[in-house]
Formats: structure tokens, sequence, C-alpha cells
């Protein structure tokens, strides 16, 4: 008898072990997607590489060419239209430059040392879950590479998903596809060609362009804020879409200006939108403005603009054009902290 | 550019050039601008072989390619010489882990074909919008002293906004808020030509076929 309860004894202690085993291995099983999009995004922010690609988005597609490097901590890059408009966009360190041949213009931004690129991406975390579904649908061979391919749905049209062909090898995402919630693929990357080196030259990180005749407009120091002024005004959202929450919020000079501007930042984890608030002043519209309460398209990503309280507020986001207009419309300036 | 390289190319593409010799190749083409642009040519001419056995591609596409193949952009071994802002400081700051993730970084090197079949037609869609390029005249210096270096592609029938530099200026301010794959997606529109475009993303040709290759997808 004795024998038998320790018989059965052993027998729960082995099917116990077993289930937890099972548990275990299935909440793995459940954490791969997500974790191929952790290694995807390190791969990206931390690797040196130099790809080719092409863009698709709207019927039109394009090839460009990115650079990536990490040295010494300092993130370098450099991306560049090679059958279009001839724009660059070069960040080395702290400087970021955007340059427009269409325009002539290049725009400089200086960031403060302390601000670094990867402090302000979206993490994903157990409230991501609750707005996309992670999957991963298959493992197939793209381009000679093993990849795992990965869905990413939104469960409302608030934000965008992801389809993402990433290697097996390197964590890079071969392929992507943007995709509404509706799963129709609206935007598209794909890589033609990848390199990944262990050192990228600082002249990988040179301008093409010929600047000569350009405007260059830089952001100036920003004039120290008025206190008075700053504690009477804070801009937030009064209300968000489903998952988003406040992730940054800053006071910046944009290139070309010297009057500093609030720049807010929401996120649900894989979205992120950012809202600048700025002073609104007819005699700083220019022709060149976009009409306000007017959305405009960058690829899929949405902007839209309005005035509230004498402010001009601008959403710009990679979500639907409704999300932003939805963030936008609903900022509002509250009394700021008592000194 | 010797018949041997050519022929090495030629069949690296096709994928019967051996693995090592594919090394080799691939190491070179990192390396060699004219030799690189020779294979995106080879990459619009494979979209448009492949189009002619059969994969569903958009109409017209035959006739756009050799547009696109004549219009193909070079791009210059080295830089022309600018004149450049020179940026004083370089804020060289630590970043947690990249360092080591970079520093461990294998030399390794992918060199992918551009589109395997299923991929095909994006391809010719990527030939497609070069359709209606012209040589820009007016661009920009640079296309001045390179005229072979840039074209800008006309699509006429859409309404066009083209971005502010205000809009620019929060496009790049918000892109370092974006996650990776958010802010590769961003830039890229932002660096194609009609960024801005008004109203509804509307383009007829979606790589619709992708979609139901993934509807398919094998496990």
């Amino acid at each position: 008898m004795r024998r038998t309860r320790s018989s059965e004894r052993s027998s729960t202690v082995a099917l116990s072990c077993f289930a937890l085993a099972w548990a275990m291995a299935t909440v793995a099983v459940a954490e791969e997607p997500g974790k191929w999009l952790e290694r995807m995004n390190q791969a990206l922010t931390t690797r040196n590489y130099d790809g080719t690609f092409s863009h698709w988005q709207g019927g039109k597609v394009e090839m460009l060419r990115i650079i990536h490097r990490v040295q010494d901590g300092a993130v370098s890059e450099r991306l560049v239209s090679l059958d279009g408009s001839g724009r660059e966009f070069i960040r080395t360190g702290s400087d970021l430059a955007c340059y427009l041949p269409d325009k002539r213009i290049v725009l400089v931004e200086r960031r403060p040392p302390e601000e670094s690129l990867f402090g302000g991406i979206p993490a994903i975390n157990d409230q991501t879950a609750k707005f996309y579904d992670i999957k991963e649908v298959a493992r197939t061979r793209l381009n000679r590479r093993d990849t795992h391919v990965i869905t990413v749905s939104p469960k409302d049209e608030f934000r965008y998903g992801y389809r993402l062909w990433i290697d097996e090898t390197t964590a890079m995402p071969l392929k992507t596809q943007l995709c509404n919630a509706h799963g129709k693929v609206i935007e598209q990357i794909v890589f033609a060609s990848l390199t990944l080196s262990s050192r990228i030259p600082d002249s990988a990180f040179k301008p093409e362009v010929s600047t000569e005749g350009f405007q260059w407009l830089r952001n100036e120091a920003a004039p120290p804020k008025d206190p008075a002024a700053a504690a009477s005004l804070v801009w937030d959202a009064l209300k968000l879409p489903p998952g988003f929450k406040m992730a940054a919020r800053k006071a910046q000079t944009m290139p070309g200006s010297t009057d500093p501007v609030d720049h807010l930042v929401f996120t649900d984890g894989l979205a992120s939108v950012s809202v600048f608030v700025e002073a609104h002043s007819q005699s700083n519209a220019s022709s060149e403005d976009p009409p306000l309460d007017e959305s405009a398209r960058v690829g899929s990503s949405s902007a839209f603009s309005t005035v509230i309280d004498g402010h001009k507020v601008t959403a710009v986001g990679e979500v639907p054009p409704a999300t932003v207009r939805f963030i936008a419309n609903s900022v509002k300036a509250g009394p700021g902290p008592r000194q | 550019m010797n018949e041997e390289l050519d022929s090495q190319l030629s069949a690296m593409f096709d994928d019967e050039l051996p693995s090592a010799e594919c090394e080799l190749l691939a190491r070179r083409l990192s390396r060699d601008e004219l030799l690189k642009a020779r294979w995106g040519r080879y990459a619009v001419m494979g979209a448009a072989i492949r189009a002619e056995g059969g994969v569903r591609l958009n109409t017209g596409l035959p006739g756009r390619v050799s547009t696109a193949i004549s219009a193909e952009p070079v791009l210059a071994a080295e830089p022309a010489p600018q004149r450049r802002e020179r940026w004083g400081n370089r804020w060289w700051q630590p970043v947690a882990g990249a360092a080591v993730a970079a520093g461990v970084a294998a030399v390794s090197i992918l060199w992918m074909r551009s589109q395997a079949v299923p991929d095909a037609p994006n391809l010719a869609q990527a030939a497609a919008p070069m359709t209606t390029s012209v040589v820009s005249g007016n661009a920009s210096p640079a296309s001045t002293a390179e005229p072979d270096s840039y074209v800008v592609p006309k699509t006429p029938g859409r309404r066009l906004v083209v971005p502010s530099t205000e809009l620019a200026n929060y496009v790049v301010a918000h892109s370092e808020f974006s996650s990776p794959v958010g802010r590769r997606n961003l830039l890229s529109a932002f660096m194609a030509t009609e960024t801005g475009t008004a109203g509804t993303s509307a383009g007829s040709e979606e790589p619709t076929e992708d979609v139901q290759d993934d509807a398919k997808n094998p496990q």
C-alpha cells in the first residue's frame, strides 16, 4: 500500500513536471513571435549594414539605399533615394541633416547630446498584445535566405499592421509589408541587396548631392523659456485611441526657426504619433505651409494640422489618418504645475 | 566590364554560380558601384524575362522596362567633390548594447537576388514608375553636373502637395520616436518624390500577389 502511494506520488510529480514543462514550452512558443520582433529591432538599430531596397507605396516604387553603422556608441545612418528626388537623410551622432535637392534646402537639426536615438523607440510590452495579434505564420525562403514570417495584426482601425520576413541568421527584416486593419498591403519594402559589415568608412556617410546654392536651415539654440509662460500651459491629449499613452514630452526648436515647439509623443508600443504645438501666427504662415485643418500623407504615414486655442497643433505618425486627426483634435492646454 | 565578369554576374543572377565564386563576386559587388548598377539592370531584365514566362505583371510592362533600363541611375563610384558644411562636434554618445552588438557582428555578406518569382510583380512595379521619368534639367546642381545620376518621375493626374519645410521638420523629428521599422518606412516615403501626396493614397498597382501568396503561405 505504501509502495502504491509512493508510486502514485511519483506519477503525480512526473505529471506535474510534464505539465509544467509543457506549459513553459507553450509560453516559450507563444513568446517567440514577439521575441523575433525584439531581435529585429535590435538588429536594425545595432548592426552595421549597407543595403539597397525597393519601397512600394500607392502604386509607385523607388529604390533607396540605407547605410547604418554603430561605432563607439554613436549611430551613423544614411538613407538616399536612388532614382527619384535624390533626397538624402544623414545622421552622424546627434546631427541630423536632410538634403532636399528638389527644394534646394538642407535641414540640419542638432540634438542635445544627452538624447540618444534609442531612448525614444517604442517598446513592445504586455499591453501591446491587447491591440495586436502577433503570430509566426510561416518559415519560408526568401532570396535564398531562411526567414520567419511574422504578422502583426491590429485589432482595431486606429493602427496599421505589419507582415515581416525576418532573416533567421541576422534577424534583419528582408521584406516588410505595412497593412491596414483589413490586411490589405499599403506599403512594402524589399531588400535587393544587403551587406553586413564589421566596418563602414566615414566616407559612406557623406552626401552625394552637391549643396552649392542650397539654403541651410538649422535649429538654433532654444531661447530660455519664460518660466511664467512655461508654467502657464501644459499641453496634453484629453482622449487617446485605446492603448496609446504619452511616451515623451519635450520642447525643441525646428530648423529655420527660433520659436520653441512643444513635442508630445504617444505610442501603443508599436505605432507612435508625435504632436507638435506651436504658437499660431498668421504672419508666420507662408504659401508653402500646408492648409490648416487639412490632412497630408507621407507615404502611408499621416499628418493632420489644426488650430486649437490660438496654437497650431500638428499630429504626425505611422498610423491611419483617423488616428492623427483623433489625437490632434483631443489636444488641449491645461494649467502647468505650480512653481 | 569584361565579358568574364559579365558572365559571372549573369550566372550569379541565374543561381548558377558556384557558391565560392558567388561569395567572391558578392564582395566585389559590395565595393564596385558600377557593378552594382549592372546588377540592378539584371534585376529589371530578370523581371521582364519572368514576366514573359507567365508571371502576372502590369500591362504595358515591356515597353516601360526598356525605358527603365535606359534611365537606370548610376551611382558615382566616388562622391563628387562638394562644398559641405563642416559639422564641428560629433556627439559620440554611449548607447547601451549597441557597440557590443556591432562589434561582434560577423563579416557576413548577403547578396540576394533582387526578387524571387513570387515577388517579380513588385520588381515590375519598381520598373513601372520610371516609365514617365524624364531627366530633370533643373532639379539640382548635382543633376547638372551628373545628368545621369538623377531622374525625377512625373505621374500626371494625381493631386500633389509639395511637402513644406515645416512638415519635413515634423517628419524628421517624429522619426526619432518611431519603431525601427516604422521609422524606416516613414523616412523612405519621405525620400520618395511624391511625399506629401494629398488625400488618399490611391494606388491602383498594389502587390496583391503578396497578399494572395501569404494567404496560401506554406508552413
